[in-house]
């Protein structure tokens, strides 16, 4: 067992802060899969989300001294991956309508679901708009609350919500197929769990 | 249905990791970086560096302003002590003169 893993997140920041390598290569073991998921599933590329992920990772480590906790640390991860994915996703104008190829859209079949509905599911996510698929990814992947993704987004909660029920309006309609799109979906906000 | 729907979602969006090696990858782009302490005292060092040259070129030229004032001071204190020196030397002269040349005061019996 390495000693960084007996370190609590807390003492994990401050060590990687204080210019600890074991400690920050600690910090990505423990962050790396919900940033490299956030970058995924918004870019819809692996080679892309790999980069982007680890220039997240990169920013982190020019920026540890303006994080002051663990929970801090999270919501910035989260934060600086989804805007740097905007800002990517915007600069190369492209990927908004664009079908992904099978090997992009990567899904972790679990239970007794569908592996087929999850994978059409999931390029469907990656067909929404880019603000629309942050917050549905956050919801979703990352399973925060409307109040969080509207912190992580810096979007006023009418929006985060909107985005939410016309989203999942959307992925509904197209998942079934349905002509007829049922107006009255809410998405839940209760924590969801996992 | 609804709920159904959600959970169907959040299986699809479950969280995936990156490819084997990806701490590996990061903390090599990092190795490239200037190390932290070291940045640390770079970010700092460099605005010190420049308050302190400039806190001690504004002591020094206040120092060498107020070195200069007092050398005028002590110069024009000087040449003040010489001015009235030489001018009670003029005066001592003058007063010697005028004593010198002045006839002996008349003592009034024609003698």
């Amino acid at each position: 067992m390495k000693a960084s893993e007996a370190w609590s997140p807390d003492e994990l920041l401050t060590r990687a802060t204080a210019g600890e390598a074991a400690a920050f290569a600690a910090l990505v073991r423990r962050y790396q899969r919900t940033v490299y998921s956030i970058a995924l599933r918004m870019l819809s590329d692996r080679h892309r989300a790999e980069d982007l992920a680890q220039e997240v990772f990169l920013q982190l480590y020019r920026s540890l001294d303006v994080i002051d906790s663990d929970a801090h640390l999270a919501l910035w991860l989260r934060k600086v991956a989804v805007n740097r994915a905007i800002d990517r996703i915007r600069q190369e104008a492209r990927h908004d309508n664009e079908p992904l190829t099978e090997a992009d859209t990567v899904v972790d079949e679990v239970g007794d679901a569908d592996p087929l509905l999850q994978r059409r599911m999931a390029e469907l996510v990656a067909q929404l708009p880019p603000a629309a698929r942050a917050v549905v990814v956050l919801r979703y992947q990352e399973d925060l609350d409307p109040v969080d993704i509207a912190s992580t987004l810096d979007m006023p909660i009418n929006t985060v919500k909107s985005h939410l029920k016309r989203s999942l309006t959307a992925l509904r309609a197209r998942v079934l197929g349905a002509a007829i799109v049922d107006d009255d979906i809410q998405p839940s906000v209760s924590e969801p769990s996992r | 249905m609804s709920k159904d729907f959600e959970q169907q979602l959040r299986d699809a969006l479950r969280p995936v990791d990156p490819e084997e090696g990806f701490e590996q990858r990061v903390m090599a782009r990092i190795s490239s970086e200037p190390a932290r302490t070291r940045a640390k005292v770079i970010r700092w060092a460099v605005p010190l560096a420049i308050a302190a040259s400039m806190a001690f070129v504004a002591i020094l030229g206040t120092y060498q302003w107020q070195e200069r004032r007092e050398q005028q001071g002590r110069e024009a204190r000087r040449q003040l002590l010489e001015a009235l020196r030489l001018t009670g030397e003029k005066l001592d002269v003058a007063y010697q003169a005028v004593n010198r040349e002045s006839p002996p005061p008349d003592d009034g019996n024609g003698a």
